[in-house]
């Protein structure tokens, strides 16, 4: 049997999304710690959206899924020398960072 | 299956290309041009397998062309993890696949997806001693991985800017910017951000135009109407190429923090219109994630906006979409099959020029070594094919899944639909469940083009109104929303 994978990034296939609900998983927080999934390059733009459906349909509806899993900066994989400048001017009266 | 070649691209055509250059694949000597996705030159040249996955080491490929997935990662220059389809191609560049051995086109370790044939538990193996843990984990490391470290030198720390502004727009799609024109209208000082070179978002993609009966060039004209109305606005600033990687909560409202290749720049804003759109998705299927295999979108960008035709014959699924991109490929001359199950007078046009039409069923598994070059169907639910169709590239329809990530961060309350994915919650308005964030268009579930501008138009207002009281302005919104019924 040839996989239907959820998650490009991480090779999350729809297998481990069972089992994972089969072992007693409910919650899409849960299936993501488990599984990995959305925590690739992408960032659950590809999966989050499937996996979500997958639990909707198993807990009998839309309004049984929770919110996503924290969304964490940044959205983009970001090389750090983008990050690594000094910013130029700080506008006043900013306090501590 | 014929080979991968370039198609005219009509005229009005958005998308800017140079002259034809040549750049090194490893160490062949290809051809592109300049400004084109990287991704869309190497289609071109015949291309298929761009990498290798990180567990079962599969074939990966490009499939949403608009830097939301990652199939498309390469090594350019020596900097690795590259989404090729959002780097441009010039002269003289160096591309190379990343992972597989001894190549990403000839994989061994692929032999790990046979031998697990349903699923593979890492959880638990390796784990007897911690001395066989450090040795597999060297391994895995090795083989999976995100490709070498960069041989290139680090380029210099990036510019680091910090400005104010009244109102940042994120996203110039359509809502975007009939947000921000509702907002210059309103005197307001606006900054555009748009992650895409090609600011446009869903105008830019001929199956998701205006109105459904002008083919690709008609929402490229209105687009163009459009840019010229925001170029003559006083306060508005658009960032094109800039994607927004964040917006953290501050004490005086929100920093936006946004950067591209140059610059990098931390805006603080009074004020936040969440215009993201919408990511590109395929639906669940065996072997989904097989080369060749597109987001409706992504195979729009590339056939109809880079002109480029890996293979035919192309199979498009899905609704109305779907039938706007299969109508606009048999007018180019594409060998083009369509699988939906609407009925109406453009599917019954598309018969009479023999165009395979298929209805009421579904893709239960796609076929191919390293590319797509068959699919299987059969009815819903079922696991037993009844047709097989040759398939050399498929747009799989599914709706969009809308970006609320940002909004997210913003702290706005999201939720979940079935039919597309979470969503920003929004009222009439514009309005999110947080006083300073407002949103708009496909990601707080606006259905199509023309209902993504008119939601932008009203969080414009909604915005404009919400940093000063405006009675006219008020009394202008709520005709507006009382027009709905």
């Amino acid at each position: 049997m040839a996989k239907t994978i959820v998650c490009r990034c991480e090779d999350v296939c729809i297998e481990d999304l069972k089992l994972g609900f089969e072992q007693g998983l409910r919650e899409l927080e849960e299936l993501k710690r488990h599984t990995g999934l959305a925590t690739g390059f992408c960032q659950g733009k590809c999966c989050i959206a499937h996996a979500a459906r997958f639990l909707a349909r198993l807990k009998g509806g839309d309004d049984m899924v929770a919110d996503p899993p924290r969304t964490r900066p940044l959205l983009h994989p970001t090389p750090v020398y983008r990050l690594a400048g000094e910013l130029e001017a700080e506008p006043e009266g900013d306090g501590e960072p | 299956m014929t080979r991968a070649r370039r198609i005219d691209r009509g005229p009005g055509c958005p998308f800017e290309r140079g002259a034809q250059v040549e750049f090194r694949f490893e160490g062949r000597t290809v051809q592109g041009y300049e400004g084109e996705p990287l991704a869309a030159a190497l289609l071109a040249n015949g291309v298929q397998v761009f990498g290798r996955s990180i567990k079962y080491h599969r074939p990966r490929g490009p499939s949403c062309m608009l830097g939301h997935c990652s199939g498309c990662l390469l090594r350019v220059d020596g900097v690795p993890n590259v989404r090729s389809c959002e780097h441009a191609c010039r002269s003289g560049i160096a591309v190379e696949r990343q992972r597989g051995w001894p190549s990403a086109r000839t994989d061994l370790f692929r032999t790990v997806d046979w031998v697990y044939g349903r699923r593979l538990d890492h959880h638990e193996m390796f784990t007897a001693s911690a001395a066989i843990n450090r040795l597999a984990m060297r391994f895995v490391r090795r083989m999976s991985g995100f490709g070498d470290p960069p041989s290139a030198d680090p380029p210099a720390a990036a510019r680091l800017e910090r400005f104010e502004a009244e109102v940042v727009v994120i996203g110039a799609g359509a809502a975007g910017m009939h947000a921000a024109l509702a907002l210059a209208g309103e005197h307001r000082k606006v900054t555009v951000f748009e992650a895409d070179p090609r600011p446009g978002g869903r105008l830019l993609d001929g199956a998701c135009r205006i109105g459904r009966d002008g083919g690709a060039e008609r929402g490229w004209a209105h687009l163009a109407g459009i840019e010229e109305q925001l170029r003559d606005c006083e306060g508005v600033e658009l960032r094109p190429g800039t994607p927004v990687l964040a917006v953290y909560q501050g004490e005086r409202g929100h920093e936006v923090l946004a950067s591209n290749r140059g610059e990098t720049c931390v805006v603080d804003a009074a004020r936040i219109v969440v215009a993201t759109g919408a990511h590109g998705q395929i639906p669940l299927f065996e072997n989904d994630d097989l080369p060749g295999i597109f987001s409706l979108r992504g195979l729009d960008r590339l056939l109809l906006g880079w002109g480029v035709l890996p293979a035919q014959p192309v199979l498009v699924a899905g609704g109305a979409p779907a039938v706007d991109l299969a109508v606009e490929l048999v007018e180019r001359g594409v060998e083009t099959g369509l699988l939906t199950d609407l009925e109406d007078a453009r599917i019954a046009e598309l018969e009479k020029r023999q165009v395979t039409v298929v209805r009421g069923q579904r893709i239960i598994r796609a076929l191919g070594a390293k590319w797509i070059d068959r699919v299987e169907l059969g009815p819903e639910g079922s696991q037993t094919p009844e047709l097989v169709l040759d398939c050399g590239l498929l747009a799989a329809g599914l709706a969009d899944a809308p970006a609320y990530e940002l909004a997210h961060h913003a702290g706005c309350r999201v939720e979940f639909h079935s039919e597309s994915g979470y969503r920003v919650v929004g009222d009439e308005r514009g309005r999110s469940s947080n006083a300073h964030v407002f949103t708009a268009g496909h990601c707080a579930g606006a259905p199509d083009v023309e209902r993504a501008i008119e939601s932008g138009t009203r969080a414009g207002m909604a915005c404009a109104l919400s940093l000063g009281e405006d009675p006219d302005l008020a009394r202008r919104l709520d005709a507006r929303c009382a027009a709905d019924g």
